[in-house]
């Protein structure tokens, strides 16, 4: 199969279909040939059953007893000639009584077996001396009081050369036909193939700069079709995963860029004339602050590439939902003590629902969902963190009486670098959400605002059941 | 020799390890610092150092070769690798290396200095019962605060905190700090530092506003500091 794997699909194609149609043809012809053969030579035997009964009345006994075959009754002398048949006439005690002269004095079988030419005809192949195949039949033939064993044969060699002419033509007739097939064959493979053809060329042209071209489907519904429209399908995923990508770099370095700004212009202002220790002090501090701030974007973007890269099968484990909400929400009560914020734990505590995954990874999930609640409500407000499961998944819902979300926001919110209407000079740096919603990606769930509550926001997170296998 | 610790810097850049270098002296040590492996293993072998801060990206040579090396010498030193790949991964591929610590860049100065006085001592000090700072007394058994005789009324994280601080008197806390030794994270996010920040508030609030004299001090874009002033 190596020399096929070097050839391509269409002559693949081709050279399959014309052995299979070889096959099937060799087998036909084969069948032909014994049928045609086993036919003829029945003819051969049934013509010598005739002949043997027209022979029994042109045999004769003269007056001294010889056995002779009259041979006056042809029309014309020449017509002897055409008489091929081999004949020996013995008695029952095995004496020869009469021999064709085309026989040249051999015998035709040799000794007399035991009831030849009785009960059958004894049909038997009978080589002479000169190679030639006699094809003999014995026949049981009384007169003048005395049985006579009549053997009586024709020559194969027409047959055989009837058989060779036959096989010859069979030959031809195949080889024509295969050389047709294979051709036709090739123009059909060449003709369903084409489509790839177009289809390399196009996907050959396409790379990063021209993500947005597509492969033309000409027909929706053949397998070709379907094969290009799942291609185009991998395009626009790729492409928008390009765009994502794209347009995360420049936000990436944007919000890099801000900070630094900000790094720089202390700096620069600090030092572009002489101040008291104490302007230094704070110049630097206020540095401090800003590398702090870099720092932690920094760390949210390996956050986010560490979730992106998925849950590491070595620091996974069943995580228990119930007392992580319980742990988080301990965590973050001090920030709601401090704007009198309620939490309201609610639902199935005592549920016993769990998730494969990396733990530190969705604590550090909820962490910033109820962190969110907590930034966004007003003062005394409640947040409510409610904790919903079946058989199949779970739901953890935070609600708050905050501001809410506007339509328009519900999905935008979750893009990195993301930042609300009036609060980009709220702390943060914009990617809280979208880790959150990569996190829970990743564990096979998915989060969302819920769109149909009237006052504050209500984020829902969905995790199914995917314990360990 | 004047019974000071020697520590040696292999850290190839030159601003970082200059300001290490004048830090680390400021803390009482006497530091000398290499920008190369080769420089590196020359001062090693010369200076006997009881401590390397050691940067793993170095020029032509992985600072985990010199480890490796350093510890089939079977040198005595503490080693505390300080580098930019800061993975787990990376951390476990150190330690098993031979490194005693591991600080991710950027790290937080105070910490650093808290780290190698930590692996100086080598035997750590069993963690006092009480601590006295000025008026203010802690218990640890009983997890109780007294300022000037009078019981303060602290959550046991708010406890925590004063204790953590009171342990590190005179010394500078940052934040990471804080939030490993006293809320067990293991990262840190912008959450924690919010929840640090009003800790500390409350924290002060019950410490340091009913008393004329204050023991918590902010110390910006550091952290925070407990002594008497």
């Amino acid at each position: 199969m190596i020399l096929g794997a070097l050839w391509s699909i269409r002559t693949r194609l081709t050279a399959w279909y014309v052995s299979v149609l070889a096959i099937l043809l060799l087998i036909f012809a084969v069948i032909v040939f014994i049928f045609q053969y086993i036919t003829l030579t029945k003819q051969i035997v049934h013509d010598e059953m005739q002949d043997a009964v027209t022979v029994e009345g042109l045999l004769y006994f003269d007056g001294s007893g010889q056995l002779h075959l009259r041979q006056d009754y042809y029309s014309r002398p020449q017509s002897h000639l055409l008489v091929d048949r081999l004949m020996e006439v013995l008695d029952l005690n095995g004496a020869v009584l009469y021999r064709s002269d085309n026989l040249d004095c051999q015998t035709l079988g040799g000794a007399l077996t035991p009831g030849e030419g009785d009960s059958s005809s004894n049909e038997r192949i009978v080589r002479l001396r000169d190679g030639s195949r006699i094809l003999t039949i014995s026949h049981i033939h009384g007169m003048n009081g005395r049985d006579l064993v009549i053997r009586l044969g024709y020559s194969l060699r027409p047959l055989r050369d009837r058989m060779w002419q036959f096989v010859w033509l069979l030959g031809i007739a195949l080889l024509v036909t295969i050389l047709l097939a294979g051709t036709t064959g090739q123009w059909i493979a060449n003709k369903a193939m084409s489509p790839i053809g177009l289809m390399t060329a196009r996907a050959e042209g396409i790379t990063a700069n021209n993500l947005h071209d597509r492969l033309a489907v000409t027909n929706p519904r053949d397998e070709l079709g379907a094969l290009a429209a799942v291609f185009n399908h991998l395009l626009e995923r790729l492409e928008q995963s390009f765009q994502q990508l794209h347009r995360f770099t420049a936000d990436a370095s944007h919000e890099l860029r801000t900070p630094l700004a900000s790094l720089r212009t202390v700096g620069e202002v600090a030092l572009s004339e002489p101040r008291t220790a104490e302007q230094y002090r704070d110049a630097i501090s206020s540095i401090l602050e800003e590398t702090q701030r870099l720092n932690q974007t920094i760390d949210s973007l390996l956050l986010l590439a560490r979730a992106e890269a998925g849950n590491s099968e070595a620091t996974s484990d069943d995580i228990a939902l119930a007392p992580l909400v319980e742990e988080v929400t301990g965590m973050l009560s001090v920030l709601a003590e401090e704007k009198s914020i309620q939490l309201l734990l609610q639902g199935e505590m005592q549920s016993s629902f769990a998730v494969y995954g990396e733990r530190s990874l969705l604590r550090i999930a909820l962490i910033n969902v109820l962190h969110n609640a907590i930034k966004f409500s007003p003062r005394g407000g409640i947040v409510r963190i409610t904790l919903a499961t079946n058989n199949t998944e779970s739901l953890i819902t935070v609600s708050d009486q905050g501001p809410g979300l506007r339509e328009d926001e519900i999905n935008s919110v979750f893009e990195r670098f993301y930042r609300g209407r009036e609060n980009s000079s709220s702390p943060g740096n914009g990617l809280g959400l979208s880790i959150v919603k990569l996190i829970v990606e990743r564990l096979g769930g998915s989060a969302r605002f819920d769109s149909v509550v009237e006052s504050g926001a209500s984020v829902v997170l969905r995790l199914p059941y995917n314990r360990r296998n | 020799m004047d019974g000071r610790a020697r520590i040696l810097i292999i850290e190839d850049d030159r601003k970082l390890s200059a300001a290490l270098v004048t830090g680390i002296e400021g803390a009482g040590y006497e530091v000398k610092a290499a920008s190369s492996a080769e420089e590196g293993f020359f001062l090693v072998h010369r200076l006997q150092p009881d401590l390397i801060l050691l940067d793993l990206t170095l020029p032509q040579r992985n600072g985990l070769d010199i480890l490796q090396q350093l510890r089939q010498e079977g040198a005595d030193v503490r080693v505390l690798i300080l580098t930019s790949h800061n993975t787990i991964e990376d951390r476990v591929a150190g330690l098993k290396t031979g490194a005693d610590d591991y600080m991710g860049k950027p790290f937080s100065f105070p910490e650093l200095i808290a780290r190698i006085e930590a692996l100086l001592r080598r035997v750590l000090p069993a963690s006092p019962r009480r601590l006295t700072i000025g008026d203010l007394d802690l218990d640890s058994a009983s997890r109780s605060a007294w300022r000037n005789g009078q019981k303060l009324d602290l959550t046991a994280r708010e406890f925590d905190l004063l204790f953590y601080l009171s342990k590190n008197r005179g010394r500078t806390v940052s934040r990471e700090m804080l939030a490993r030794d006293v809320w067990q994270e293991t990262s840190r996010y912008t959450p924690i530092d919010n929840v640090i920040d009003v800790q500390m508030a409350r924290l002060r609030k019950k410490v340091d506003d009913p008393f004329r004299v204050k023991l918590l001090q902010t110390i910006r874009g550091i952290g925070f500091c407990l002594q008497e002033p």
